[in-house]
C-alpha cells in the first residue's frame, strides 16, 4: 500500500501536462467551440504520435499494454487542458472491444485506434437519463443475420467524428431489467440514422441519434446475446472513472488559477489571497480536488486489478460532481465580476466541469448505489473493505 | 499507485484479528471501559501483546522496537484502535526523542514506553496559549546543571496518570517568540508539580469506550519551582519549537486520528441492520440513504488522506499541507457525521450512556458532544486552513 504515484507514473504526467500545455492553447480550446467537427486534426496526430490512443490497448493490437491507472493519468492532464478531442469516448469504446469484443472485431478496430486513424464513440442513454438497465428502450429486431435497430439515444459524445457506436439496446423479450440487453458495433453510416447537434454548456460536441430501421450485422455483437449487461456495466464504470479523472485534472487548473489570481490582484491595500476568508477557500478548493483525485485512482487501480470497482467509481463520481462543482464555482467567485465575461477564460473550465459533472451519473443515482450496497445485504461494514462490493448494482 | 495490501500485510492484519478475538473478551472490555485501560487485567493484554511483537514496531530494534516499516505499524496500530486500545507510535513523547533526543534518552526512554513503564503527557497548551501555542510563557530558567520551571499548563489530559510530561517551555523571552521554546522531559512525581482536574462534559455520566473525545477528564497543571538536570531537554535549547510542531504534524495523522473521525458511518449502519426503532427502520428512507452514502463518501476520502500520509511516511518524504489537511477533513466530517447520525435516531439520540432506552450505551450522543473538539484540539480547523494555504498553495501572509 504506497498510494502515491511512481516514477514512472510521475514522468508520463509531467510529459503529458507539458506536451499539451506546448501544443492545446486556449485559442484552440476557443475556436473548436464554434468548429463543426470540433477537434483539430493535426493535434490528434500528434496525439497518436505519443502513443496515447494506445497507452492501455493489449500490445498484441498495436497497443503499450500499460495500465489503466496511466490512461487515467492522461486523462486527468487531457482535462487539466480542457483539450477539445473526442478521446474519452474513443478510449472508452475501445476499452471495451479490447476485453469483450471478438477476435475479428479486435482486430478491425484497436490498431486503427492505436494509430489514431479512427474516433469511436458509444451510446448509451435514451429518454429517461438514468444509467440503469431499464432505461434501455431501444429495439433491436432479429431479421436473418442482423438486427434492426429502431429508436433513439441522446447525449451520444462525438456522434458527429465517429465512425463506430456502441449501442445498448434489446434484443431479448421484455422492456425492462438486465435481461435481453445486447451491446452491438454500430457504422455511424449506416443508412436509416441520422443525428442533430446539441448545444451542451461545455461546448462540446453531443448529438440526439435516430435509429430508424438500422441494419446491423449479428457479427457486430460486443459480448452475449441478452446478457449484454455485465459488459456494458463496466464500459459506464470505465468511462465514468476516466470521466471522474478528466473532472479532477480541469478542477485542479480551474483551482491553480483561482489561487495565482488571488496573489496578485488588489483591493484594500494588499492581494486578496492574504486575506483569510479567501485563504480558507483556497484550502477548501485544494482538499476538494485531492479528494476527487485520490478516489479517482481507488476506481481506476481497481478496474485496472480486474476486481469489482462499482463502489469506487460511485464514490468518485458523486463526490467528484459536488466537489468539482464547487471547486470551479469558487474560482469564479474568486475572480470576481471579470470571471463572468466571456473573453476571460476561466468560464471555459466552469462549463466542462460544470456539464461533465451532469453526464454519467447523478450524485442522486451514485449514492444510491452506493446506499444499496452498504445496506442492502447482510454483513457488517468497514471502510476499505471490499465485502459490500457485490452488490454493487445500477 | 498500489492501493491494495501485500499478502504479508493481509496476514498480519488477520493474525491481529485473531488475536484481538480471542484476547478482548468481555471482562477485558469491562475493564477497560471502568478502568480507562490501566488495570491488571489490560496490563495483561498489554504484555502479550507486546510478546507478539506488536508495541513499537515501527521503532528502531536498537531501542527496543521491531525495527519494521509505519504501514506495517498502522496495521496493527487499526486493530486495536478499533477496540479502544492504544499499541500506537505518535509523533509527540517517545516519537520525538526518536527523532530529536541523545543517544542516553533514546535509549533510557523509548524502551521503557514500549513496555508501558513510561508514559508521556503534552504540556504544550496554556491558559492564554491554545490555537496561538508560540504564544506560551511557562517560563524555564537555566541555574546551572539545572532547569527551573515556573508556570502553568491548560488541558494536560493524562497527566494525572502519566509518568513524565513533555513540555514546551521558553527559555528566551527575549527571543523572537518561535525561537526562545525547549522542550523538557520532566518525571510528573518531581517535587512542585500540581494537578488539578477539569472534568469534560463527558463526565456525568461517563462516555461508552471509543466515544469521539469521550475523556471524562483533562488537567491543570502547575508547576512552582520545578528542578530538573539540563539532561531532561530534548534538542537544544531555543530549538522546541520545531521539534515540536513536527511531531504535532505526526500526531495528526495514523489510525487513530482516522477512527475518531469515522467509526461512527460504520457503527451506525451496522447497528441497522440488526435493529430497527419501534418498527421504523430509518435505512429504508430515500433521504436517509442518500445521506449515509454521502457520509460514507466523506470517510472514504478520510481513509485515503491518512493512506497519502503514511505512504509519505514510507518513503521518509517532507509533509507540506497533507497532514493539516487530514486534520480539517476528518473532524468537519466527524460533526456533519455526529450531526446526521442525531437527525436520523431522532429522540434516542439525545440519550446517554446508562439511560434506558439507550442507544449502544449512548455512544452517538457522545460522539456528538466530542466531534467537534476534534476540530479544536490539536490543530483548530480555522489554522490549520491557515497552514494549508500558506504550506500548500503559498499563499501570503497578511
Amino acid at each position: 500500500m504506497d498510494i502515491l504515484l511512481n516514477e514512472e507514473e510521475e514522468m508520463l504526467k509531467k510529459s503529458a501536462r507539458e506536451f499539451l500545455e506546448a501544443e492545446c492553447p486556449l485559442g484552440t480550446v476557443r475556436a473548436m467551440e464554434k468548429d463543426p467537427l470540433g477537434y483539430p486534426l493535426e493535434f490528434w496526430k500528434k496525439m497518436g504520435d505519443l502513443g496515447w490512443f494506445g497507452l492501455a490497448l493489449p500490445e498484441k493490437y498495436g497497443g503499450q499494454g500499460l495500465p489503466l491507472t496511466h490512461l487515467g493519468l492522461v486523462m486527468e492532464e487531457v482535462g487539466r487542458a480542457i483539450a477539445p478531442v473526442p478521446f474519452h469516448s474513443t478510449m472508452v469504446a475501445a476499452l471495451t472491444i479490447a476485453s469483450d469484443g471478438t477476435e475479428q472485431q479486435r482486430q478491425a478496430i484497436l490498431p486503427r485506434v492505436a494509430r489514431g486513424d479512427t474516433v469511436l464513440t458509444w451510446a448509451f442513454t435514451e429518454r429517461d437519463p438514468r444509467y440503469s438497465p431499464d432505461s434501455i428502450q431501444m429495439q433491436a429486431t432479429a431479421s436473418g443475420d442482423s438486427f434492426i435497430l429502431n429508436g433513439t439515444k441522446l447525449f451520444v459524445d462525438n456522434f458527429n467524428a465517429a465512425e463506430k457506436c456502441l449501442v445498448p439496446c434489446r434484443t431479448g423479450h421484455g422492456s425492462s431489467g438486465a435481461n435481453g440487453i445486447s451491446l452491438l458495433l454500430v457504422d455511424t453510416n449506416s443508412p436509416g440514422i441520422s443525428h442533430t447537434p446539441l448545444t451542451t454548456m461545455a461546448k462540446d460536441r453531443q448529438s440526439q441519434v435516430v435509429f430508424k430501421n438500422v441494419r446491423v450485422p449479428k457479427a457486430n455483437l460486443v459480448g452475449k446475446l441478452d446478457q449484454g449487461w455485465p459488459v456494458v456495466d463496466l464500459m459506464l464504470d470505465r468511462a465514468t472513472g476516466l470521466l471522474c479523472a478528466q473532472m479532477v485534472g480541469a478542477a485542479r487548473k480551474d483551482a491553480d488559477m483561482a489561487i495565482e489570481y488571488s496573489k496578485h490582484r488588489v483591493a484594500f491595500g494588499r492581494p486578496i489571497g492574504s486575506f483569510q476568508s479567501l485563504q480558507h477557500m483556497c484550502a477548501d478548493m485544494l482538499m476538494w480536488v485531492d479528494g476527487g483525485q485520490l478516489l479517482t485512482y481507488e476506481a481506476l487501480w481497481r478496474l485496472d486489478q480486474g476486481l469489482s470497482a462499482g463502489i469506487e467509481v460511485s464514490q468518485a463520481k458523486a463526490f467528484c460532481n459536488e466537489k468539482c462543482a464547487a471547486t470551479v464555482r469558487y474560482c469564479q467567485m474568486i475572480h470576481g465580476g471579470i470571471g463572468f465575461i466571456q473573453e476571460f477564460h476561466i468560464n471555459l473550465w466552469f462549463r466542462r466541469v460544470s456539464a461533465w459533472s451532469m453526464r454519467l451519473g447523478t450524485t442522486y443515482e451514485h449514492r444510491a448505489r452506493i446506499a444499496r450496497a452498504l445496506l442492502d445485504q447482510p454483513g457488517s461494514v468497514r471502510l476499505g473493505e471490499p465485502s459490500y462490493e457485490a452488490a454493487g448494482t445500477r | 499507485m498500489e492501493f491494495g495490501w501485500t499478502p504479508e500485510q493481509i496476514a498480519l492484519r488477520d493474525e491481529v484479528r485473531q488475536f484481538i478475538s480471542e484476547n478482548i473478551t468481555p471482562d477485558v472490555a469491562a475493564e477497560m471501559e471502568e478502568g480507562g485501560g490501566r488495570g491488571p487485567t489490560v496490563r495483561a493484554l498489554r504484555k502479550k501483546i507486546a510478546e507478539r511483537g506488536w508495541l513499537g514496531i515501527a521503532w528502531p530494534k536498537e531501542y527496543g522496537g521491531q525495527g519494521k516499516d509505519q504501514m506495517t505499524q498502522y496495521i496493527v496500530e487499526e486493530e486495536f484502535a478499533r477496540v479502544g486500545l492504544s499499541v500506537g507510535g505518535g509523533g509527540s513523547g517517545a516519537g520525538a526523542i526518536l527523532g530529536a533526543g541523545t543517544e542516553e534518552q533514546k535509549q533510557y526512554y523509548v524502551p521503557k514506553v514500549i513496555a508501558g513503564e513510561i508514559s508521556f503527557c503534552l504540556g504544550f497548551t496554556e491558559p492564554q496559549a491554545g490555537a496561538d501555542l508560540a504564544g506560551l510563557q511557562c517560563r524555564a530558567v537555566r541555574d546551572g546543571d539545572f532547569y527551573i520551571v515556573n508556570g502553568q499548563k491548560m488541558f494536560t489530559s493524562g497527566a494525572h496518570t502519566a509518568t513524565h510530561i513533555y513540555i514546551m517551555t521558553r527559555t528566551d523571552p527575549n527571543a523572537e517568540r518561535h525561537r526562545g521554546i525547549t522542550i523538557l522531559l520532566i518525571p510528573m512525581d518531581t517535587p512542585g508539580i500540581t494537578v488539578r482536574p477539569l472534568w469534560t462534559v463527558q463526565n456525568d455520566p461517563k462516555a461508552p469506550p471509543r466515544t469521539t473525545y469521550g475523556m471524562n477528564r483533562t488537567n491543570e497543571t502547575f508547576f512552582e519551582d520545578v528542578r530538573v538536570p539540563v539532561s531532561c531537554r530534548l534538542g537544544e535549547e531555543n530549538q522546541g519549537w520545531f521539534i515540536g510542531a513536527a511531531g504535532l504534524n505526526l500526531d495528526r495523522v495514523g489510525a487513530g486520528r482516522y477512527l475518531m473521525s469515522v467509526h461512527m458511518n460504520e457503527d451506525i449502519i451496522n447497528y441497522f441492520k440488526q435493529n430497527d426503532l419501534g418498527g421504523y427502520q430509518p435505512t429504508e428512507d430515500t433521504t436517509v440513504r442518500d445521506k449515509l452514502a454521502e457520509l460514507w463518501i466523506e470517510a472514504e476520502v478520510c481513509r485515503l488522506m491518512t493512506m497519502r500520509s503514511m505512504s509519505i511516511v514510507l518513503r521518509n518524504e517532507d509533509f507540506s499541507y497533507e497532514g493539516s489537511a487530514e486534520k480539517v477533513w476528518a473532524p468537519e466530517h466527524g460533526v456533519r457525521a455526529s450531526e446526521a447520525i442525531g437527525q436520523i435516531l431522532g429522540p434516542y439520540g439525545q440519550l446517554l450512556n446508562g439511560s434506558p432506552e439507550a442507544v449502544e450505551k449512548g455512544i452517538y450522543a457522545h460522539n456528538l458532544m466530542g466531534s467537534f473538539q476534534s476540530g479544536i484540539n490539536h490543530g483548530s480547523v480555522q489554522v490549520m486552513r491557515d497552514q494549508v494555504a500558506r504550506r500548500g498553495l503559498g499563499m501570503p501572509r497578511s
